[in-house]
């Protein structure tokens, strides 16, 4: 594992079926729009030694005719929406301020869970996204100090652990000061 | 010592020990250990799409 810089990491991983799924679905999700994954499918892709069933992915606000495009391609691409059918139904959660999840078609597990970002810390975890490369291929986490911010406020052994695992794996990349400021608007 | 902060203190000692090896261990080791585990669990997700839409009910 390789912190190039601030907002640059490098693995050389065997990718498992779930960093496979969210390479696939990032894939055609980038064509469309910014992106960033949060929440504990990142300290899972940094290297923590336990599965999750969601990959969490907060995306700017889209336009409709726009975000039907990303789910034509998507649909395309062979995910399916769990929680609404047709367009407009997916693009009213969204709107209000709910997730909805994504899945590979035939399957239930693994999903994505897409939200728009509403909150001011959902818009701050847009902000200094990190770019993980993995050979040829791509993902955006938020930025380390973000995750560990909002890890250590939930405060389950789980999330606690996977503060844990991300500070010694960043340690000597991180920003104390901005854990903190997360943890003051959380 | 209470029993959940004993059990909290032993979980916390093995991320250290596993992110050390992490670290210390090329790529391609730590996470050939980590295919293990998370595709295992994937697989044994055996819900398909069609069982949980009947569950679920209507979408709009």
């Amino acid at each position: 594992m390789n912190f190039i810089s601030k907002n640059r990491i490098e693995l050389s991983k065997t990718v498992t079926s779930l960093d496979r799924f969210a390479i696939d679905f990032t894939k055609v999700l980038k064509k469309y729009t910014n992106y960033v994954i949060i929440s504990g499918y990142v300290s899972i892709l940094l290297g923590r030694q336990r599965t999750t069933e969601q990959v969490h992915i907060i995306v700017p606000k889209m336009q409709l005719t726009h975000f039907r495009a990303l789910l034509l391609e998507l649909r395309e691409n062979e995910f399916y929406c769990l929680d609404a059918e047709y367009d407009e139904g997916i693009y009213e959660q969204l709107l209000e301020g709910k997730t909805v999840r994504f899945a590979a078609e035939d399957t239930v597990a693994p999903f994505v869970d897409l939200k728009f970002a509403k909150t001011e810390l959902e818009s701050a975890a847009m902000d200094k996204p990190i770019t993980v490369r993995i050979g040829k291929d791509e993902l955006t986490i938020s930025h380390l100090e973000m995750q560990i911010a909002f890890k250590e406020k939930l405060g389950s052994e789980k999330d606690l652990e996977d503060a844990e695992h991300i500070r010694n794996i960043a340690k000597g990349n991180l920003d104390a000061a901005l854990i903190k400021k997360y943890k003051k608007m959380i | 010592m209470s029993f959940n902060k004993e059990n909290m203190d032993e979980r916390m000692k093995f991320i250290d020990i596993w992110s050390k090896y992490v670290l210390e261990h090329d790529d391609r080791v730590w996470s050939r250990q980590q295919n293990v585990i998370i595709n295992s669990c994937l697989r044994s997700f055996s819900m398909k799409k069609e069982d949980y839409l009947k569950l679920k009910g209507d979408r709009k």
